[in-house]
């Protein structure tokens, strides 16, 4: 198996030796991809793997994912009726990246699959991904055509026009490898963080959701001053269940070192960090907040939705836009109306001029193979699953993730166009957050990947839990996250 | 199977001390010893039940659990304070079950087949590897067992990459065969059975040997069935291991045609996407139904071996 | 296997037929192992040897060696494993969760296999009841463990004691913080031994029982007629016939005990402490799994010096159980 992948690597090397010789007159970058002789085949079968994590069950908005999935692919295979897509759901995003580690030191790795930016950093290391630049606009095959099954001649790689279809904090996340001058991977569907609110509760009050994380203080020293009186039970400002995320994002907001994915890796032991995590162990000594872990219940967005008068509630709830069905209250058994109207706004920011929310969500990548016909066919099947807009209106709507088309892309879908229209506070929440998310698309920030980020990212946040429960004093925590970092990397 | 060897359940610390009283209850007389040993004998069994029923009720816990938990809605499952008893029961749960595209009749077949070859062969397997060890004289022996003892002791997670790398040569993905062959040989149960093969007196197999009955016959006239109890008990482990084997199968057999219970029952079909929250009272819901079959099996199978080895007689 | 039948109508000659009945029967016990040495020694061998190869290659990597890079040969590996800040936590926790867990459970077996044994009434009941686990999902186990020992809300204040600390309250007692944030190291392992004498008890009663009914009843019979009193029987009797079995159980339960990962996987999650305090209850197997994405030279060679711990403790336990099993 090794040897035959030695050959392929060999082979591809010569051959990409021989391509310089022959692009040498252009202007063109050298590509990394070596087109066989006619281009794309539109005749010969061609079989190729995707695996991804679509569940088979229908959501709570809609039909399956992979319903969907299959629906698209059946689109797509009208205009490329010789390709095959097996498409496979592998479990979860880890069962993903642990079976095509395997699959890859066997050579019997997928063509295209699921990804977050730390696999592809794996991936890299085994030089197992493809590139996608030759197939981008200004790309070496730019002008390459296929011919597709009902007799239109179309651009192999994708257009200006599409490219610029894509919200461009998404498609730069694909950049986001080595000395970040290749594109690795595609957006594939995307969220990001938001601020749930009770708006019924603010309103009566006549408060105004935070902008800020000053404003939060003051906001959660108000709501405990007016619900915290006597005891049990209590009512806290906020509830945020990813610790890690909130380090990451406000090292992002601070503009402070967090990590590198080049040279020193880990670089999050500062002062900067040290003040804000200070900072927030004090709010949480004085109730200002609970996070999943240190609750030790279920999700904070039930102490959110909680409304029985012996319930410990909290008023806001940091949590990822695509889970919007999540921060909605039930319906009460005998008003039958909601109890209350929720509210989202973007996450407090440090300066409000100079925004930053985490994106997350899957990309997809192409694997190298042996066969370029393989790439080409997962080339088209990538290009046309992440630019049709029918597809990723309804993928989002499904799933309640935000489309990686613009907002004014998407909505020549009507449906989508009618959906985010519908947008309230209440049953139509889940339009509301992709709204909320939409607006806040210059915001979008991803931190490195590289091998180990992952376990920065684990570190940061028993970093936070440690210093918010007292179990560690501050420089002890940042101590320990550092030297466990520094002994797996 | 009803004899008297019952033990002072409740103080296993102190041996010693309890023997004392009833051997001077014999000296006494024998009416009186009658009435005392009597009284003892109820207080004995009200602690065997005592006991029994401690651990009873701390092991059908988490049954009762599994089954409330596919009752309850979603929202009822995720608050904080956990409730003993659904507040509305939720079929739907068994409506989602089935509906979801999930192919339980298929997964459920799948697994049967997997666990009933896999543990037809590993007993026979097993069978003939612990008799060599148990009763058989060759030379390097106790190296070998010590060897077999041995591989017991490395995590065998390591393993996972270089077998990966060996069935894939061998053409094995997504096949049965990748289930079922790897993991046929089990030192576990060798060395249990070989325990239990030890247990019988040697004397029956030289008396055999004088009888002129081959070592083939002595093991599966002789052998075989004074150890039902302990085959019974791999057999259910075995099955059991089919049923809960995960890592294995979503590596090298994940088509819908191999894929195991587990496998699609872990998978993300109950998963919320958006949230990486699981849907536990669907996912309950299904391997409870996909548990209940298992479950009537095994008692049936467990009552009508444990008559066939009392009604046999050779238990001596 | 039956080969025997194949070799008799051969001989011609006596002599000839007793010298290859000689060659068969030494050979048979390896006909006998045939099948088992086969599939072991490409499952199981062969892996070995290449852990053993990972093992020797400085920082070893799949995903690197596809890469293209080399690795330095050497023991750095070793070196580098006893080097972790945190390699003394993963033993000791290792060992003394082993300690405490394998005799308590062993001793509870026996006597819950015995007391199933000298029952009548309810006793397929009781059975079948013991039998559940083994169909009872992993993931509702961990869930009931958690729901019963872990307290919510703010520690100091907490909404709900969970059922374990609302007992010892309703009996006077006071509620101790047995895995939430801020936990002591002692209550931790208390609740991890109790999972795990849990967990391990219906295969430890499984395998007990079954060795309990391939004892010879008439050893009770004669006890009986003797008069010899119940300890006398358990001690003298019951435990001496079960010997192998016992062993079996304490040998295997050793070989598992510094296996344990997983238990404390269902209780604490991946993070492998409480909250706030991380890999304090790591394991050897624990480290492994840390290691077996990114560094497979270092994950080999941890569970190399784990295989060479366990093995001379299960040279122990075989030296001393060939003095006292009683075959």
């Amino acid at each position: 198996m090794k040897k035959q992948i030695g050959a392929v690597l060999l082979a591809g090397f010569m051959a990409c030796t021989l391509s310089i010789g022959l692009t040498a007159c252009g202007n063109k970058a050298k590509p990394d991809f070596v087109m066989p002789e006619g281009g794309f085949d539109t005749e010969t079968p061609v079989t190729i793997k995707f695996y991804h994590t679509m569940g088979s069950s229908a959501t709570s908005a809609g039909r399956s994912l992979q319903a969907i999935l299959t629906d698209a692919i059946g689109r797509f295979n009208v205009l490329y009726p010789n390709i095959t897509v097996e498409h496979e759901q592998v479990g979860g995003y880890p069962e993903v990246r642990d079976r095509i580690q395997k699959e890859l030191t066997a050579g019997n790795q997928p063509n295209l699959a699921y990804c977050y930016p730390d696999h592809v950093a794996m991936y890299n290391v085994g030089n197992a991904v493809q590139t996608l630049d030759d197939f981008l606009p200004g790309g070496a095959y730019e002008n390459y055509k296929v011919t597709q099954a009902d007799g239109t001649e179309v651009p192999l790689a994708m257009t200006q026009e599409q490219k610029d279809s894509f919200i461009p904090g998404y498609w730069q996340e694909g950049y986001g490898f080595g000395d970040g001058s290749k594109m690795y991977t595609l957006p594939f569907s995307k969220s990001t963080e938001v601020l749930y609110y009770n708006k019924t509760e603010f309103d009566k009050n006549g408060w105004k959701a935070p902008t800020t994380w000053d404003e939060m203080e003051d906001l959660c020293e108000k709501i405990d001053e007016k619900y915290n009186g006597s005891g049990k039970p209590q009512t806290y400002g906020f509830g945020y269940d990813s610790e890690d995320n909130w380090f990451i994002t406000m090292c992002e907001q601070y503009g402070s070192p967090y990590t590198s994915a080049e040279g020193e890796h880990y670089l999050f032991n500062n002062d900067t960090n040290k003040a804000f995590v200070q900072r927030f162990a004090e709010w949480y000594n004085k109730d200002y907040f609970q996070t999943r872990a240190l609750y030790g219940g279920s999700y904070t967005s039930a102490l959110f939705t909680a409304t029985g008068a012996n319930d410990e509630k909290t008023l806001m709830c940091i949590g990822s836009s695509a889970g919007a069905s999540h921060q909605l209250p039930a319906i009460d058994n005998e008003t039958k109306k909601r109890p209350f109207e929720v509210g989202i706004v973007p996450i407090p920011q440090v300066n409000v001029n100079n925004p930053k929310a985490i994106s997350q969500g899957p990309s997809v990548c192409i694997f190298k193979s042996d066969d370029p016909q393989k790439v080409l066919a997962s080339w088209l099947l990538l290009k046309f699953l992440t630019t049709d807009i029918a597809f990723q209106a309804e993928f989002a709507i499904s799933s309640g993730y935000i489309p990686v088309l613009k907002e004014s892309v998407i909505r020549t879908n009507e449906t989508y166009a009618a959906e985010l229209d519908s947008a309230d506070g209440g049953d139509h929440l889940a339009a509301l957050s992709v709204k909320v998310a939409l607006e806040q698309e210059n915001s979008y920030y991803t931190s490195p990947a590289f091998v180990g980020s992952s376990k920065a990212r684990d570190e940061v946040g028993a970093l936070m839990q440690a210093v918010f429960g007292g179990t560690k004093t501050l420089d002890q925590a940042f101590k320990d996250a550092i030297d466990e970092c520094e002994y797996y990397s | 199977m009803e004899k008297e060897n019952t033990p002072e359940t409740t103080i296993p610390s102190a041996p010693t001390p309890q023997p004392a009283p009833i051997k001077t209850m014999k000296e006494k007389d024998i009416k009186s010893v009658s009435v005392k040993q009597r009284v003892v004998k109820i207080l004995v069994q009200v602690g065997l039940y005592t006991f029994l029923t401690i651990l009873a009720i701390s092991i059908l816990f988490p049954f009762y659990w599994m089954l409330i938990s596919s009752l309850k809605t979603l929202t009822e499952y995720n608050e904080t304070i956990p409730t003993l008893w659904p507040r509305q029961f939720c079929w739907d749960n068994y409506v989602t079950a089935f509906t979801g595209e999930l192919n339980l009749g298929r997964l459920f077949l799948n697994t049967v087949i997997v666990g009933v070859v896999s543990t037809l062969l590993s007993l026979v397997v097993t069978i003939i590897s612990a008799f060599a060890f148990a009763r058989l004289e060759f030379k390097g022996k106790n190296l070998m067992f010590g060897a077999l003892l041995a591989t017991m002791m490395i995590p065998g997670e390591l393993f996972t990459i270089t077998n990966y790398i060996t069935v894939s040569a061998f053409g094995w993905l997504n096949t049965f065969t990748v289930l079922i062959v790897p993991f046929l040989v089990s030192v576990f149960y060798i060395y249990l059975l070989r325990q239990n093969f030890m247990q019988i007196p040697n004397e029956l197999y030289l008396a055999a040997k004088v009888d002129g009955t081959s070592d083939f016959k002595y093991l599966w006239r002789v052998m075989v069935p004074l150890s039902a109890p302990t085959l019974i008990s791999i057999t259910i482990l075995k099955m059991m291991g089919a049923w809960n084997s995960y890592i294995w199968p979503l590596l090298v057999a994940n088509d819908s045609a191999h894929k195991l219970v587990t496998v699609g029952l872990r998978g993300t079909a109950f998963v919320d996407l958006a949230t990486n929250m699981i849907n536990y009272p669907a996912q309950m819901a299904a391997v409870v139904i996909v548990t209940i079959p298992l479950l009537l099996v095994f008692i049936f199978f467990r009552k009508y071996i444990m008559r066939g080895v009392s009604r046999s007689g050779i238990k001596g | 296997m039956t080969k025997e039948k194949t070799e008799k109508p051969v001989l011609t000659d006596e002599q000839k037929k007793i010298r290859r009945k000689a060659i068969f029967n030494r050979y048979k016990a390896w006909l006998y192992l045939l099948p088992a040495i086969v599939i072991l020694l490409i499952f199981t061998v062969w892996p070995i040897f290449n852990t053993i190869r990972m093992a020797l290659l400085k920082n070893y990597d799949s995903m690197k060696e596809l890469g293209g890079m080399s690795f330095e040969f050497g023991f750095d590996n070793f070196v580098s494993v006893v080097h972790y800040n945190k390699f003394l936590t993963c033993l000791g926790n290792t060992m003394l969760l082993t300690i405490i867990t394998v005799p308590v459970s062993t001793m509870l077996a026996l006597l819950v296999a015995v007391a199933l044994n000298s029952i009548k009434f309810l006793r397929r009941a009781f059975q079948t009841i013991f039998f559940l686990p083994y169909v009872t999902n992993s993931i509702a186990i961990g869930m009931v463990f958690m729901t019963m020992f872990q307290m919510i809300g703010n520690i100091n204040n907490p909404v709900s004691l969970g059922i374990i600390n609302s007992i010892i309250e309703a009996l006077g007692g006071t509620r101790v913080n047995w895995v939430n944030v801020g936990s002591n190291y002692w209550a931790n392992i208390t609740v991890l031994a109790i999972y795990i004498i849990w967990n391990a008890l219906p295969f430890k009663i499984l395998v007990l029982l079954g060795g309990l009914q391939g004892v010879n009843k008439q050893y009770y019979d004669a006890a009986k007629v003797d008069g010899a009193s119940r300890w006398r029987i358990f001690w003298r009797i019951t435990v001496p016939l079960l010997s192998p079995m016992i062993a079996y159980v304490v040998i295997t339960g050793f070989i598992g005990g510094f296996k344990e990962y997983s238990s404390i996987v269902g209780i604490f999650g991946d993070t492998m402490g409480p909250v706030g305090n991380k890999g304090s209850l790591n394991t050897m197997v624990g480290f492994i799994y840390d290691n077996i994405q990114e560094n497979q030279g270092r994950a080999s060679a941890a569970a190399l010096i784990l295989f060479a711990i366990i093995l001379v403790v299960t040279m122990i336990n075989l030296y001393v159980s060939k003095k006292k099993v009683h075959y």
